[in-house]
C-alpha cells in the first residue's frame, strides 16, 4: 500500500494505492514526510530496549510449569518425545481462554504429571524435560 | 588591545582538569568494563555541540576528614541543558571517578538548580546515576541533600517529564530520586540498584541473597517491576531516553509531539480481519494487533518484562502519538490481576500528566481469582485502573476486541469511564459475567430440578451466550459508538484520534484526587 497525496485545483486529497504484486510488504513502507525533526528523530532506528531474561520456567530439575490455575484440556506430546524450544506441550483452559503452555527448552519429555481434565494450580509441575 | 593571554591559559587549564574528570586511569578502567565516562555520556546524549555546561567550576566546601586539600572537579556531577531530537533538555550526570560520584551539598545543590531551571523553561530532565552513595566526610549535609534532590523530584512531577537512567550503582536512599521520576532505563550490565545490599540482608534476616537476585537490570524489570527499560549499554540507554522524549511533550501545558502532517490513513486492513481467530478461546497476541494500528508497526513497549498480561507503550497513529493500553490473552488470558493493574494504572496516569491520548485494546476475561490475590488487596490494586481511566481528561479510545467482562471491562475504560469513542469487534462478548457462571445463579432452580443437570446446564449457556456474548446488547443500550470490521480498526481509531485532539475535560479544583496506593 502507498499512501499519496494529490492535489487538485488547490483541494489535497489523500489515496492509497495498493501495488498488487507489493501487497506482502505494505506494512513497512513509511508514510512519513519526515518533514519534523522530532518525527525525523524517532523513526532512525535506535537501540532497542533488551528484553530481561525470562524467570525460567523450569526448575534444575526441568519440570515445567503451570502459568495460572486452570484445567487440562489437551497433553499435545507424549512421553519420550523429543521436543524443540517453542513446541506447544499442553493447552489449558482458565478463564474462558485456552492457555498454551510450550516447551521453554529442546529437550525429551521424561515424565507428564496430569491428564486432560485434570485442574491444576498456578505453579504446579506438569511435566518434566530432559 | 587583546585579551590577557594569562587569563585565557587560566580558564583553559581549568576546563582541563575538569575534562580529565577523576584521572586517565580511572577513565580507562572503566572504559575496559564497555562504560562511557559521565561527559561522554552526556554526549551521547545531546546533539553535537549543544551541551552547555552548568557548574564546571563548583567546588565542594567540607573542611573535614582530608576532604579540604582533595579537588573533586564539577563536585562529582556534570550538569547542563542542550538539545535532543532537536528540543532542549536538561540533564546532569553523576561521575563515578570523581570521589566515587558520592554526593555532597555542592554536588546536590548543583543537581537541584538544574531541576529548578528546568522547572521553569518547562524542559525534560533527565538525571544519570553512577555513584557511591552520599559523601559520608559531609554528614548530614550530604542527608540533606538527599532529601532536597527528593522534593525537587516530587516538586517537579506531573510537570516536565523527569527519566532517570541507572548506569552503575545506586544504592540505599539514593534509589529513592529514579523511584520519584516519571520512567527508568537501566544498563544490562555494570548497574545495580538496591535499598539493602546482600550484607544487611544477610544480617538482619539470615537470607543469602546475591546482587542478581534483586538488584539487576533484570531483576528489576522482571520481578520487582521497579524499571521501564533496559538498555544494552551506556549509549543505549541515551538512546532509548531519546526515543522515549520524542512521545512526550516538553512539559505538562505543551502537547506531544504529534505528527499532524503524516496522512490520515483511511484504508481498511484486510490482515486485521485475519488475525482474529475463529473461536474465543484461541488466544491472539495483542502485539500483532498493535504492529498494525502503529505506524511503520513502531511500538515503544514500556515495561515490556513485568505482568505481561497487560502490555502498555508509545506509538504513532497517522502522526498521532497514543499511549497504548492492551490486554495480552496470551499471558494469564489476559486478566487483571495485582500487578498488571499497578502497571497499567501508572501509564495511564503517565500519559494524562503529558496530554498523550490513551487507547485502550480490550481482551479481558476479568479479574484474575484466587487467595493470593483477594490477600495481596486487589481490590486496591485493581480500583488503581478504573481511579486512572476515570480521572484522565486526555482523549479516550476504546476498542473492544473479544472479551470485556464485569469489572475488568470497565476497568479497561468502558464508556463510563469517559471513553470518547468506543469501537467493539463483532467478536466482542461484553457481559457481566461469563455464560456458565451466569446460569448458575440466574437458573439454580431449573438446574436442580432437569435430570441431567450439566447438561441443561450446557444447553442454557449456549442460549445465554448467544444472546449476550456479543456486542450488541452494549450497543443497544448506547453504550459503543460503533460495531466495525476488525479491517476497519485503523481508520476509525485514526480517525477518532484526530477528531478528539481538541478534547476540553476539566474538573473541580481540588489538591488531588486519593488514588488507592
Amino acid at each position: 500500500m502507498k499512501s499519496l497525496r494529490i492535489t487538485i485545483d488547490g483541494k489535497s486529497y489523500d489515496v492509497d494505492i495498493e501495488i498488487l504484486d507489493e501487497a506482502g510488504q505494505a506494512a513497512s513502507l513509511p508514510t512519513t514526510s519526515a518533514s519534523r525533526s522530532v518525527r525525523a528523530a524517532a523513526s532512525q532506528p535506535v537501540a532497542a530496549a533488551k528484553p530481561a531474561p525470562k524467570p525460567a520456567p523450569t526448575g534444575a530439575d526441568g519440570a515445567v510449569i503451570s502459568p495460572l490455575s486452570g484445567t487440562i484440556v489437551s497433553i499435545d506430546v507424549q512421553v519420550g518425545q523429543a521436543v524443540t524450544q517453542g513446541e506447544k506441550l499442553i493447552t489449558l483452559e482458565a478463564m474462558k481462554m485456552h492457555t498454551v503452555v510450550s516447551a521453554p527448552q529442546d529437550g525429551t519429555v521424561s515424565a507428564i504429571h496430569v491428564q486432560a481434565g485434570s485442574s491444576v494450580d498456578e505453579g504446579q509441575p506438569l511435566m518434566a524435560l530432559s | 588591545m587583546s585579551i590577557d593571554p594569562k587569563l585565557l591559559e587560566e580558564l583553559q587549564n581549568k576546563r582541563a582538569v575538569a575534562n580529565a574528570a577523576g584521572g586517565a586511569d580511572k577513565l580507562e578502567k572503566r572504559k575496559a568494563k564497555g562504560q562511557l565516562s559521565a561527559r561522554e555520556r552526556l554526549e551521547q546524549l545531546f546533539e553535537p555541540g549543544t551541551f552547555q555546561e552548568f557548574g564546571m567550576h563548583a567546588r565542594h566546601t567540607c573542611q573535614r576528614f582530608g576532604l579540604q586539600d582533595k579537588e573533586l572537579p564539577y563536585d562529582g556531577v556534570v550538569c547542563g541543558t542542550g538539545f535532543v531530537n532537536g528540543r532542549a533538555v536538561a540533564a546532569y550526570s553523576q561521575d563515578f571517578t570523581v570521589g566515587g560520584g558520592a554526593l555532597g551539598r555542592i554536588h546536590a545543590k548543583k543537581i537541584c538548580d538544574l531541576m529548578d531551571y528546568a522547572h521553569d523553561i518547562g524542559i525534560p530532565v533527565i538525571g544519570v546515576n553512577d555513584s557511591g552513595g552520599a559523601r559520608i566526610q559531609e554528614g548530614v549535609d550530604s542527608l540533606s541533600g538527599y532529601g532536597q534532590v527528593f522534593f525537587k523530584n516530587v516538586y517537579l512531577s506531573g510537570v516536565v517529564p523527569q527519566v532517570a537512567i541507572i548506569a552503575g550503582p545506586c544504592a540505599g536512599g539514593a534509589a529513592y530520586s529514579p523511584a520519584l521520576a516519571d520512567f527508568i532505563i537501566m544498563t544490562e550490565k555494570n548497574a545495580n540498584m538496591f535499598i539493602c545490599g546482600p550484607d544487611v540482608i544477610k544480617a538482619a534476616t539470615g537470607e543469602s541473597a546475591s546482587l542478581d537476585q534483586f538488584a539487576s537490570a533484570a531483576a528489576h524489570a522482571s520481578i520487582a517491576g521497579n524499571i521501564h527499560l533496559i538498555a544494552e549499554d551506556d549509549a543505549g540507554a541515551m538512546a532509548l531516553a531519546s526515543e522515549l522524549l520524542s512521545f512526550l511533550p516538553s512539559n505538562n501545558i505543551s502537547d506531544p509531539p504529534h505528527d499532524l502532517d503524516h496522512n490520515l490513513n483511511l484504508a481498511p486492513d484486510p490482515r486485521m480481519n485475519e488475525l482474529v481467530p475463529a473461536t474465543s478461546k484461541e488466544a491472539m497476541d495483542v502485539h500483532e494487533v498493535i504492529k498494525l494500528l502503529a505506524d511503520d508497526a513502531h511500538f515503544f513497549e514500556i515495561m515490556p518484562d513485568f505482568a505481561p498480561n497487560i502490555v502498555v507503550g508509545f506509538a504513532r497513529i497517522s502522526g498521532v502519538v497514543v499511549g497504548i493500553v492492551a490486554n495480552q490473552p496470551i499471558v494469564k488470558a489476559g486478566t487483571l490481576d495485582i500487578d498488571s493493574s499497578d502497571k497499567g494504572a501508572r501509564f495511564i496516569r503517565t500519559c494524562n500528566i503529558y496530554n498523550v491520548p490513551l487507547l485502550s485494546l480490550v481482551d479481558v476475561p476479568g479479574f484474575m481469582p484466587g487467595l493470593a490475590q483477594e490477600q495481596g488487596g486487589i481490590i486496591r490494586h485493581g480500583a488503581k485502573m478504573l481511579f486512572a481511566y476515570a480521572a484522565s481528561t486526555v482523549p479516550k479510545i476504546t476498542l473492544i476486541m473479544r472479551k470485556a467482562y464485569g469489572g475488568a471491562y470497565l476497568a479497561m475504560c468502558s464508556a463510563d469511564m469517559g471513553a470518547d469513542a468506543v469501537f467493539a469487534w463483532p467478536t466482542a462478548e461484553i457481559a457481566v459475567m461469563g455464560a456458565e457462571g451466569a446460569v448458575k445463579v440466574l437458573f439454580r432452580k431449573e438446574l436442580k430440578a432437569a435430570e441431567d443437570p450439566a447438561a441443561k446446564a450446557k444447553e442454557l449457556s449456549e442460549e445465554y451466550r448467544e444472546e449476550f456474548a456479543s456486542p450488541y446488547q452494549a450497543a443497544a443500550n448506547a453504550m459503543i459508538t460503533d460495531v466495525i470490521e476488525p479491517s476497519e480498526t485503523r481508520a476509525r481509531i485514526a480517525l477518532a484520534l484526530r477528531m478528539t485532539l481538541s478534547k476540553r475535560d476539566t474538573r473541580p479544583p481540588k489538591k488531588h484526587g486519593n488514588i488507592p496506593l
